[in-house]
């Protein structure tokens, strides 16, 4: 700890801070521009200098460190002058009258920052030029004219994302926030994050949906998690009387640290199904509008009485999840519960840990990997934000090696790519194992005979070149903080995975560096109640379809209309219309508090965010009054329910 | 001591900011009994006093020779000028024009817009002020006190008429400094 002297005011700070997060730490608020909490500073805007006693000029606060006794001013009348140059300079260079700007009033940093330092107008009028406005992007506009040129956005496109499509282009008064080789953003190599939007302290990022809607000060804000994969970002849910107008990453989010990635961020915004409100029965072989008292009776009478089977999406609560299993498993005696996802992502997995215990390391493990092998998970497709945590040292020496027999987005990101022939993965794992053991590279012998046929048998059988087998095992063999990150795949494959991750010592007595994506928000959770089981029906079966918001898989669609009477228990009409012969209509993920567990055990809380139209219930609570119809109690406590097996990564309750 | 002389006009603006001067409501009277009100666009003088007035208000930016000659008139004959609202301090909308330029915005408005009539010019009568660029009044004079705002809210323009009237210097800051 050092103790510095900020206007007066002793403070301790640990060593290494800067003036800057030490003034904060104080709850002294220094003027800034370019930094931001979440991003590198780089002493960019000269708004945030201070007066250290001893130094011949004004510092930059968000780049100098803290050193023992140091006398801080951040508000001396020389300061404030400096800082009202600094403005001068930049409301001169482009267009930045607030009238007609949709930050204006509050929301945007260069203006109040403006009315910190007192400024009632503008010494220099602008030049008058015009700059470019980029509206080729579905989720935002890029108005140059409103830029300050902080380079936030470029930042956070690069250190959050791992993206690195924002840059800056020319040079002086012609410097301009670009897309890759200067192109527009929508068609640019922007994976639509939103990240730069978040930290663009002006109007020169606008969000296409909340723009104009309201000054974030009447926004009510609701901390919860996005539903959206089994990452399990942390999100701010931002809505205004009972509306969503945006969604936020939570800047102390555990999981991703404010960065959401395009599913998190926009997709619940372009929500465009028909909401369902009323109950519907099918009758004349139209669905035609109930009371609840007539659905609810219907479905109880469907359920009590031949064979039934339930199917649950991973997007429910485990709380929800567990009153279903409790509900059509444990007291209706249902020959089949499973979720939509059928265990794809997580049962191999699970199987595997029901053998060896729990053997998955954590999310974080991730940014401090030097190497990632990335195994059949197309993280630039889905689970976006898994990928951020290292695309984004990728630039820093970091290495990623690509397995995958389809073809991968990641490709060009990565250092080798190995694409085995379909289900040859094992054998590819196995033979990167061989060729380890022959060059004498492993940290920890996995004993293996017959290495040299072994790599032979592999080659010839997976399609990879022994030339391009021989670079990835040495680069991964070389690790000194390798992870293991892996799709779906089968037992053997995922055992041998585990393997080569000892091999390697990846896993070690320290760290386990490997893990699994694991499919859907609940995914993890359904897997932990053994929901996880291959949907097949006989036939004729009345099978209860606990949608809630989630989109109907297509492959599913078949096998469900073998059942006799579907029971769909939904969000949105376009999802059921067909099939279902009863509709419950039930709240959509922001309308329900519930816990998620996150691909690495991590439990957390969503919040309900709003208010669900025409009261109706939320998933569990459906459950509940659809049981209490047929006099039964659930009372099973999901706190206990999802202890009774090892499915991979340690259960973290918090 | 006789009463401190206010006078005001308007140039490059909508009357927005002395609608806003209106919507001070009774306070208004606390104005007229601290000071004399002259010249203004709603009272029956049509220009300042030629002996002068203590504080002169100029609303609207400067967008031609006419605004100008205003402009001037008010500096020369007021002893502390007020730059009130946006377009006086900064330009404001009517400065929009100004990344295109008069000419185009002129051709925009009396021949290219869909509403004119075929065969439409841009008026070129000598005895029509000439257009020019859209100016903060700080351009083209010397202004004491910049009150921005868009309008400037009732409550900020009482405080700095009734500072200005009992001899004191406005300062604005927090709830009383705005610029939309």
């Amino acid at each position: 700890m050092v103790q510095i002297t900020i206007n007066q005011q002793r403070i301790d700070v640990p060593e290494g801070m800067t003036v800057m997060q030490a003034a904060d730490s104080a709850g002294i608020r220094i003027p800034r521009l370019c930094a931001h909490k979440a991003l590198t500073p780089f002493g960019g805007c000269r708004l945030c200098v201070v007066e250290v006693e001893g130094m011949r000029v004004p510092m930059a606060s968000c780049t100098l460190p803290v050193s023992e006794g140091m006398v801080v001013e951040t508000e001396t009348e020389s300061l404030k002058k400096s800082r009202q140059f600094v403005l001068t300079m930049l409301f001169s260079e482009r267009n930045h009258f607030c009238p007609f700007c949709q930050v204006s009033g509050g929301d945007c940093e260069l203006q109040n920052a403006a009315y910190h330092e007192e400024m009632t107008h503008w010494p220099i009028q602008p030049g008058w030029n015009e700059f470019p406005v980029d509206t080729s992007h579905p989720y935002f506009v890029l108005d140059n004219n409103r830029c300050i040129l902080c380079r936030r956005c470029v930042s956070a496109c690069a250190e959050m994302a791992g993206n690195f499509t924002l840059s800056v282009a020319d040079r002086g008064a012609k410097s301009m926030i670009v897309a890759d080789t200067d192109i527009p953003l929508g068609e640019s190599s922007c994976i639509k994050c939103g990240s730069c939007a978040q930290v663009c302290p002006t109007g020169a990022l606008i969000d296409r949906f909340s723009a104009y809607q309201s000054h974030d000060r009447n926004l009510e804000e609701t901390s919860s998690v996005c539903v959206g994969c089994s990452v399990g970002c942390a999100v701010k849910v931002m809505t205004r009387d009972n509306r969503l107008v945006r969604i936020e990453g939570d800047w102390d989010g555990a999981v991703n640290g404010g960065v959401l990635c395009e599913l998190g961020r926009y997709i619940p915004l372009t929500e465009s199904r028909p909401r369902l409100t009323t109950p519907l029965a099918r009758k004349n072989g139209s669905l035609e509008p109930v009371s609840w008292d007539e659905a609810l009776t219907l479905a109880q009478s469907r359920l009590q009485s031949g064979s039934l089977a339930a199917l649950a999406s991973t997007r429910l609560s485990v709380e929800a999840l567990t009153a279903f299993k409790e509900l059509f498993e444990t007291k209706l005696a249902a020959q089949l519960t499973t979720t939509l996802e059928e265990g794809r992502a997580t049962s191999a997995t699970a199987k595997y840990a029901e053998r060896v215990g729990n053997f998955e390391g954590r999310l974080d493990l991730l940014q401090t990997a030097d190497v990632v092998l990335c195994v059949g998970a197309d993280i630039n497709r889905h689970h976006q934000v898994a990928g951020f945590l290292f695309k984004r040292n990728l630039n820093n020496g970091a290495n990623l090696i690509v397995i995958d027999s389809a073809e991968t987005t990641l490709a060009e990101r990565a250092r080798f790519v190995l694409a085995p022939k379909a289900d040859a993965t094992q054998t590819l794992i196995l033979a990167l194992q061989a060729v380890i053991a022959k060059e004498g590279l492993e940290r920890k012998s996995l004993a293996l005979a017959d290495v040299e046929s072994r790599v032979e048998k592999a080659v010839a059988e997976c399609g990879v070149s022994a030339e391009a087998l021989t670079q990835s095992a040495r680069l991964l063999a070389s690790a000194i903080t390798p992870v293991i990150l892996y799709g779906e795949a089968d037992e053997a494959t995922v055992e041998a995975l585990h393997q080569l991750a000892v091999q390697i010592a990846a896993t070690d007595e320290e760290r386990n560096g490997i893990l699994a994506l694991k499919g859907g928000a609940n995914s993890q959770a359904a897997s932990l109640l053994g929901l996880e089981r291959p949907f097949r029906l006989a036939g004729g079966e009345t099978l209860y379809l606990a949608l809630s918001d989630d989109a109907l898989p297509q492959a599913l669609a078949d096998e469900i209309r073998k059942a006799e009477f579907v029971v769909a228990q939904a969000s949105y009409e376009s999802e059921v219309a067909e099939i279902a012969d009863l509709v419950l209509p039930v709240g959509i993920w922001a309308e329900e508090s519930g816990h998620f567990v996150n691909l690495d055990g991590r439990v957390q809380k969503a919040q309900k965010a709003l208010d669900a139209p025409n009261e109706i219930p939320d998933n569990l609570n459906l459950l509940n009054q659809i049981a209490e119809r047929m006099n039964i109690t659930l009372n099973a406590d999901w706190r206990e329910a999802v202890r009774q097996r090892n499915v991979g990564a340690e259960l973290r309750i918090l | 001591m006789s009463k401190p002389k206010i006078a005001s006009d308007w140039m490059c603006g909508c009357a927005g900011c002395h609608m806003s001067l209106l919507d001070m409501d009774e306070r208004i009277l606390k104005i007229v009994e601290l000071a004399d009100l002259r010249a203004t666009p709603i009272t029956d003088l049509k220009e300042p006093d030629e002996s002068g007035v203590d504080v002169g208000v100029l609303e609207g930016g400067i967008n031609n020779s006419a605004n100008e000659e205003v402009a001037k008139k008010m500096r020369a004959r007021s002893k502390i000028l007020v730059a009130l609202g946006d377009c006086a301090v900064f330009g404001g909308v009517p400065a929009l024009r100004n990344f295109c330029g008069v000419q185009a915005a002129l051709r925009r408005a009396y021949v290219e817009a869909e509403s004119n009539e075929e065969g439409s010019q841009i008026p070129d009568d000598p005895e029509l002020a000439t257009m020019t660029e859209t100016r903060a009044v700080h351009e083209v004079v010397d202004v004491d006190y910049n009150v921005p705002g868009c309008p400037p809210d009732p409550d900020t323009i009482f405080y700095v008429l009734s500072e200005l009237a009992q001899g004191r210097k406005p300062k604005l800051k927090d709830e009383l400094l705005h610029w939309d």
